[in-house]
Order: C-alpha cells, then sequence, then structure tokens
C-alpha cells in the first residue's frame, strides 16, 4: 500500500504586476492586472511505506510547494492527494501526529533557550508520554551525537548543531512521515556526513517514509534509490537513480591514456572529445558502443590504459533541469 | 550640488513617500487631542480647575491644541535610524565618505520636515486665529515672527536632545524598546501633553532648569500669549544655551562613542 | 475539558520559557520593565492633574478615577503580555514562518498569539494598576464584599477576552494587504481612550465606545459593575460582546488562514 499518494496534484496562485512609480501606484489602486503563476502542474507519483525519495529540480520548480501541499501548510488548486490515510490540507490532529517536516532555511527552535527545553515543548504540544519522550531523546541524541549540546543555548551552537536539533525535534512524535526540504543547506561537508549518516540509519531502524528535497547530490546519492524530478511545475522523471543514464540514452566516458600525443581529429572519429590534453583524453559514447569502440581504438592509436564510468549523476540530472518538460 | 542640499532634498521626498503614514500619525494625534479636551472639559466643569491651574478652561483647551501641532513639528524621530546605523554597522558606510554623520542627519530631518510644515502651518494659523477671535489673545506681526523663531530653535534644540539619546547606543545595543519610552518621557516634560506649569510653582522652578520646556511649552506660551517679552527674552537665552550645550555633549559622546564603535568592530 | 486542560499547560510552559529567555539578557529584562514604567509615569500624570484639581462633585470623584485608571494600567499590562506576537504577525506572514506551526496539532491562533509573553511590561503595570484599584476602591469607599469583588474580577476577565479579540482583528488583515503599519499606530491610540474614564465622555462617544468600537467595554464595566452603575442589560451586553468578538476573531483567523493557505506559494 502506497504511503504517499499523490495524482494529478495542480497548485496556481495569482499575483499582480506592478509598474515603477507612483503612476503605477495609482493605476494599480484602479486596476490590476492579475497574473496567475501555475507553482505545480500536474504532478503524480507515489510512495511507498519505508521508502526514501529524492524530490528534485532546479530552483523555482514547485518542490518546496508540493512539500507544503503534502504536509497541510498548503491547499492545491486541484488534484489528490493521500498521505497515510490523510487528506493532508484538512489538517485533522491525527494528521499532523503521523507526519513532521524540516526546513533547512526555517527554524522551529527557541533561540535562548536550550534546545532541550524546545524538544520538551514539542513533547507537550504532540502530548508524547514521558518515557516515551525521555526513549525518543536519548536514542535520537546519541545518534546524533549531540547529547552535550543539548543543553546549550541554541544561539551559540554552530549552524549544522543547530540542524542537527532541529531534526531531533521534528522527530519527537515519531512521525511515520518525514519531510526534508534542503535539510544540508548551507552546512560544512562533515556536517552534511553526519546528518546523512543519521538520515540513513533512522530510516532503516524505524522504517519511516521520506521524501527530501536537496540541490545536493551526495545527499541524494546516499540516501535515495529513487527520484522524482520536476522542472517548471510538471514531473519530468519518476525512476530509480541508476537509471536517470540510461533513460538519457545510457552515455558513458571513456577516459584513455597513450603513449604519445595525437591529433583531435583522429580522436573524434570515436565519439565527441569532452577533454584532451598531450597524452590524455575523455570521449562520451553511448553504452551499446563501448566494445567495439575500444577495440577499434587499440587497433588504430596507442593506447596504454583506459577506464569506462557513466556520466557523473549531477550532470544527467542537470539535463532534465534544463529541458522543457518532457517525460523521455 | 553641495551632498547637505542633496540631503535635504532627499529629506523632503522621504516624507513625501512616506506620506500615508504621516497621515495616519496626525490622524492618531486626535486621539490624544479628542481625550485630553473631554478630560480638561470634566475637570473644569467638576472643580475649582482654573484657579489651582492658573489657566483658564479656554486657554487650556487653544494649549492641549497647540502643543499638539507645534510637537508634530519639532518631534525628531530619526533616533531609531542612528540606534540601528550603530547597531548594525551602517554607520561605516557614513564614516568613509567625507561627510559629517550629524549634519547629514539634521538636513535630512529637516528636509523631511517641511511637508509637514505646510500641513501643520494652516492648522497652527487656524488655532491662533480662533485663539484671538475667543480668547481675545494679545497677538501682533512681531510675537508671531518671534513664534517661528523659536519654533526653529526648539527643533534645533530637539534634533540634538534626541541625536545624544540615539548616540547611547553606543553602550547601549537593543534598547529599542527605551527609544518609546524616552521619546515619549520627553514629550511630556517638554510640556507637549500638558502645560508643565500646573503641577505647582516649585516643579515649575525645575522645569525652567531643564532644557526640555524649551522644545514645546516655550513655544506655545509666546503663541497663545501667557509670556511678556521679558519672559521671552530669557527664554530665547535659555534655547540658545541648551542648543550650545547638547551640541557640545553630542560632540564627546560621538568621539568616545567611535572609539568604542571602533573597538568592538562595528 | 481535557482540551483546555492541555492549552492551559502549554500557556504554563510558553510563560515559563518566556521567562527564561527574557531573563537571558537581564539588562534588556529591566530595559524593558524601565520602558514601560516610562509610560506608565505618563499614565500617572493624569491621575496627578486629577487630583490636583480635584473633581470632587458629580459621580466621579478623583478616587473613583484612580479605581479606573488602576484598571486601565492592569489592562495594558495583560494585552502588553501577548502584544509582541499580534505586531509580529504582519512580518511572519510576510517571511512564510507561519509553516511551520500550521503543522503541529494545536490551534494555530493561540500557538501564533500567545507564544511569547511580555513579562518585563506586565510585572510594572501588575503592581501599579493593582495598587491603583485598591487604594481607588478603598478611598472611594466602594463596597468590599465578595458580590464586589467577583464581580469586578469576572469582568476583568471578560475584558482581557475582548480586548484580545478586538485587538487582534486589524492585525489579521496582514493576511491581505501585507503590511498594517499605520492601522497598528491607530489602534494603539483607540486604547488610550481608556486613559480616562468613559463617563467624562459625552454621550455619542460613549455610545460608540460601547457599541460599535466597544473598547470601554474592556477597562470601565468592572469599575462600573462596583460603582452600581451597571445596569443588568449592560452586564449582558458586557459578557455578550466579548463572546461574540471572542467568535468573531476565530472566524477571521480562520478566514485569514485559508488565504495564507491558498494565495501562497
Amino acid at each position: 500500500m502506497s504511503m504517499i499518494l499523490v495524482e494529478h496534484l495542480r497548485k496556481e496562485f495569482s499575483y499582480y504586476r506592478k509598474a515603477t512609480g507612483l503612476k503605477g501606484s495609482l493605476h494599480n489602486l484602479f486596476r490590476r492586472e492579475a497574473l496567475v503563476k501555475e507553482a505545480v502542474r500536474d504532478v503524480s507519483f507515489s510512495v511507498e511505506k519505508g521508502e526514501m525519495i529524492a524530490l528534485l529540480g532546479p530552483n523555482g520548480a514547485g518542490k518546496t510547494t508540493t512539500l507544503k501541499m503534502l504536509s497541510g501548510i498548503l491547499y492545491p488548486t486541484a488534484g489528490k492527494v493521500e498521505v497515510g490515510g490523510f487528506i493532508p490540507w484538512e489538517r485533522k490532529d491525527a494528521f499532523k501526529r503521523r507526519i513532521s517536516i524540516v526546513m533547512g532555511q526555517k527554524n522551529q527552535l527557541w533561540w535562548d533557550l536550550p534546545a532541550s527545553d524546545s524538544f520538551y515543548l514539542n513533547k507537550c504540544i504532540f502530548g508524547v508520554e514521558d518515557s516515551v519522550y525521555r526513549q525518543v531523546v536519548e536514542e535520537l541524541a546519541d545518534l546524533l551525537d549531540v547529547r552535550e549540546l543539548m543543553n546549550v543555548q541554541v544561539r551559540r551552537l554552530s549552524l549544522g548543531e543547530r540542524m542537527k536539533m532541529e531534526i531531533l525535534a521534528a522527530l519527537i512524535h515519531r512521525p511515520e512521515i518525514l519531510f526534508l526540504d534542503e535539510p544540508t543547506i548551507g552546512l560544512d561537508i562533515l556536517s552534511q556526513q553526519r546528518i546523512r549518516e543519521f538520515l540513513k540509519e533512522y530510516n532503516e531502524k524505524s522504517q519511516t517514509t521520506v521524501i527530501l528535497t536537496s540541490h545536493n547530490m551526495a545527499d541524494v546519492k546516499a540516501l535515495c534509490r529513487r527520484a522524482v524530478i520536476i522542472n517548471q511545475g510538471q514531473l519530468v522523471y519518476d525512476g530509480s537513480l541508476s537509471d536517470v543514464n540510461r533513460v538519457l540514452g545510457d552515455r558513458r566516458l571513456l577516459s584513455v591514456k597513450l603513449s604519445e600525443p595525437v591529433k583531435a581529429e583522429s580522436l573524434r572519429r570515436f565519439g565527441r572529445v569532452r577533454e584532451q590534453e598531450e597524452t590524455r583524453a575523455v570521449l562520451e559514447l553511448s553504452g551499446s558502443r563501448v566494445r567495439e569502440t575500444i577495440g577499434a581504438m587499440f587497433a588504430e592509436l596507442p593506447v596504454e590504459d583506459f577506464t569506462v564510468t557513466e556520466v557523473p549523476l549531477e550532470e544527467s540530472i542537470s539535463i532534465f533541469y534544463r529541458k522543457e518538460a518532457a517525460m523521455p | 550640488m553641495n551632498p547637505y542640499l542633496c540631503v535635504f532634498r532627499m529629506g523632503i521626498e522621504k516624507a513625501l513617500e512616506y506620506r500615508t503614514g504621516f497621515v495616519l500619525s496626525m490622524a492618531s494625534a486626535a486621539f490624544p487631542i479628542l481625550i485630553q479636551t473631554t478630560m480638561w472639559n470634566y475637570l473644569y466643569a467638576n472643580g475649582d480647575a482654573a484657579r489651582i491651574m492658573g489657566y483658564s478652561h479656554g486657554q487650556i483647551l487653544i494649549y492641549t491644541l497647540l502643543a499638539t501641532l507645534v510637537s508634530q513639528l519639532v518631534s525628531a524621530g530619526f533616533e531609531w535610524e542612528v540606534n540601528s546605523d550603530i547597531k548594525n554597522g551602517g554607520l561605516n558606510k557614513y564614516l568613509v565618505r567625507p561627510v559629517a554623520y550629524r549634519k547629514y542627519c539634521l538636513l535630512s530631518v529637516m528636509g523631511q520636515k517641511v511637508p509637514r510644515f505646510f500641513v501643520v502651518g494652516p492648522a497652527m494659523a487656524f488655532v491662533i486665529g480662533f485663539g484671538v477671535w475667543i480668547l481675545h489673545l494679545p497677538l501682533s506681526a512681531v510675537r508671531i515672527a518671534v513664534f517661528l523663531g523659536s519654533l526653529f530653535l526648539a527643533f534645533v534644540l530637539n534634533f540634538f536632545l534626541f541625536y545624544c539619546v540615539a548616540l547611547l547606543g553606543f553602550w547601549l545595543t537593543d534598547v529599542d524598546k527605551l527609544f518609546g519610552t524616552v521619546s515619549i518621557v520627553l514629550t511630556v516634560l517638554s510640556g507637549g501633553v500638558f502645560p508643565m506649569d500646573i503641577f505647582g510653582s516649585t516643579l515649575t522652578g525645575l522645569f525652567r532648569l531643564l532644557p526640555f520646556g524649551y522644545t514645546t511649552q516655550f513655544c506655545v506660551n509666546i503663541a497663545n500669549g501667557r509670556y511678556g517679552w521679558e519672559q521671552i527674552g530669557r527664554g530665547v537665552v535659555c534655547q540658545i544655551f541648551w542648543i550650545a550645550f547638547m551640541a557640545a555633549l553630542e560632540r564627546i559622546l560621538w568621539r568616545q562613542g567611535l572609539k568604542r564603535y571602533a573597538a568592538v568592530g562595528g | 475539558m481535557k482540551k483546555l486542560c492541555h492549552y492551559l499547560r502549554l500557556l504554563g510552559v510558553f510563560a515559563k520559557f518566556s521567562l527564561m529567555s527574557v531573563l537571558e539578557y537581564r539588562i534588556n529584562f529591566f530595559a524593558g520593565m524601565l520602558a514601560e514604567m516610562g509610560w506608565m509615569a505618563v499614565k500617572l500624570l493624569y491621575v496627578a492633574i486629577v487630583y490636583r484639581t480635584g473633581a470632587s462633585i458629580g459621580l466621579l470623584t478623583a478616587d473613583h478615577i484612580l479605581l479606573f485608571i488602576g484598571t486601565y494600567v492592569l489592562m495594558t499590562g495583560f494585552f502588553m503580555l501577548y502584544f509582541g506576537n499580534l505586531a509580529s504577525l504582519p512580518g511572519m506572514v510576510q517571511q512564510g514562518e507561519l509553516d511551520l506551526y500550521l503543522v503541529k496539532p494545536v490551534s494555530l491562533q493561540f500557538l501564533v498569539t500567545l507564544r511569547r509573553l511580555d513579562f518585563p511590561f506586565f510585572i510594572p503595570n501588575l503592581i501599579a494598576g493593582s495598587v491603583m484599584i485598591v487604594t481607588g476602591w478603598r478611598r472611594a469607599g466602594l463596597p468590599v464584599t465578595w458580590a464586589a469583588v467577583l464581580g469586578f474580577l469576572f469582568f476583568l476577565a471578560c475584558g482581557c477576552l475582548l480586548a484580545y479579540s478586538l485587538f487582534l482583528l486589524p492585525y489579521l488583515l496582514a493576511f491581505w494587504t501585507v503590511s498594517v503599519g499605520g492601522i497598528g499606530d491607530l489602534t494603539a491610540a483607540l486604547w488610550d481612550f481608556n486613559n480616562m474614564p468613559q463617563l467624562i465622555y459625552n454621550k455619542w462617544i460613549q455610545r460608540i465606545g460601547t457599541f460599535l468600537l466597544p473598547v470601554f467595554v474592556i477597562t470601565n464595566f468592572p469599575g462600573l459593575f462596583v460603582m452600581g452603575e451597571l445596569p443588568p442589560g449592560m452586564m449582558l451586553w458586557g459578557m455578550g460582546v466579548s463572546v461574540l468578538f471572542f467568535f468573531l476573531s476565530r472566524l477571521v483567523f480562520q478566514r485569514a488562514l485559508k488565504r495564507y493557505s491558498s494565495a501562497s506559494s
């Protein structure tokens, strides 16, 4: 059974265009030109229980808007959403107890108090039992390695430590569904890594269903097997991360080392030359042609060594970002 | 163009930009007038107020109206900006340029007062005219000229007063809350709400020694004819003295504050 | 009932946390107190004038007026306790900061309007207001009976509810207009009408302030009740209008929220 079901989800909001200056303001007073922006148009996907998927897309693609609709913060214009059997925007308390959302750019902790106080407040808000609360906090604090920091005022914590606390605060009521909006934004590599490790472990242990948005491909690669990519409000890809490249023509990179420099033309016959310097070169070619190309190259060029890799994930995904919304 | 003239013009533009705020602040000023007028009416009807206060019923009403208008003209209202410049390091952009910060502020505020004068001025003329008609205030062209002159001095004095307060931001961080209070207390002490000489001769004597009364009460009492020429002369001298005093104090605060600002790193 | 207990407990936690936060910066705590005392001093000046001129005839003597001003000061204290939340509402709407409160299984209105409680503003008003009420009450020779005291407290409670509901409304405009700058100042000026008892105003102002924009109900009804100047019909109005406006504020809040959820991105 799907934990999250999204069908033909749409979100439009209207805004007004204002000409600059006083004249524009006066004009606005009487006639306003309403413009409609379609933030999300016709997005459908589903997530199974315990699954952790990445929701990807360039800035302004509608990721955050989608997450907000899934967590009940925003009403959609049209479409159907079921999260844990609830319609999010009805905002039933029972629904709110089952979900949680962490936004990398917003905080819910009390700035001047230790994080443990904010945890306690969440315990009260969600009505978590004392014993359960203590156990959850202990367990999570150990996992996140923040036991000593819980009694330090939030404003004295580093950005990374604060984010860990935000995540901990969001998990006090043991949500079954977790929405993470750029949880590692602005953090250093070490903090990012820690949070990734935590999320992986937590997901495996608790079987929490997670939707993650991030611009950080390291997060995505480490945590998610599946990705949903949206661009300009439309779904452009839904499938496993490892298939992203295959869908785009399964391109490979062939790096060769030559014993002596060769002319660019002689390389170009085998594929698109992406780099060439002295005796090294990188060629791009489709996966099906790798075998024959290598054979031909050995016959014609002074090849010493070679390696074949897939096109980096970032690159494949960026192609989706550029594309005018169309499923290949 | 002279940079300060430019600042002055920018001040005027700024005031026009925030005209809704200005209209609302004028409208908000109508409420206290209504409240005070009602209070005076009640107190004069139900007690021996006239004898105790030394103001006739008509005089006190004219005072209330005029004082509110004068406060609108001489009030500063720039102390927040100075304070936030100090707190958030906005001061840096003035320090690296060949301009004097206090002159910059003064001209900007002066510019902002210009549009206000065109609204408050006629209202003031109306109130004074009304006073002459009903209360037979002694009014002459010279008195009006002196009144306008005293208004200008009051504005400058008030500017330095609040400038000094704003400079305290070098030492106290996050005193936003105090500012509102300081400004209301100073307004009251200046006689912007009631004349302070109704609180007995001891307090009246005390207030005569303090700078505050010279920003509002003094001006109003010129216009409503309570002060004779001798008192007016003495008052103007006091205004000038206090301006010089505050300007000197401001120099000291500024120099010391800047040292601290540099030390803390802004 | 269980729900009410839950909310009261949460309010307790908010109060505790607010106090703890503000005590983190001791200077700010005292600066806040000092600031509020400055405002109070201005209100006390009115008392001084009243006593100096010694209005002694009519229904209201200076002592009665003291009782009313005391009620006003106390009520200002209660209002200032949560006013900061109302003032920050437009900013929160603009920055989309309501998001994280929306996913909590607690009334959003409760969370947003009572989250932070400003004790430095509350304490001086509580003390001064109480002292003024007790002094005015005794000097005016008003009855000290259970009925009078309980009635006073009851209308004080109604006043609190009404003040909350009535003054929340202008700030809810922020959901539609984004900025409410001047409107806030204007309503604050409205609040000051209670600086003097309603009885000194003329009939029409009294009627407007009682029925149309019921600001007078907030601080005058407790005193009027003790003076025996509150007819039964008015007592009913005092209760009714508080409940009415409370539900109105709930209604408008729901509408505002709907707008937030459908208009923003």
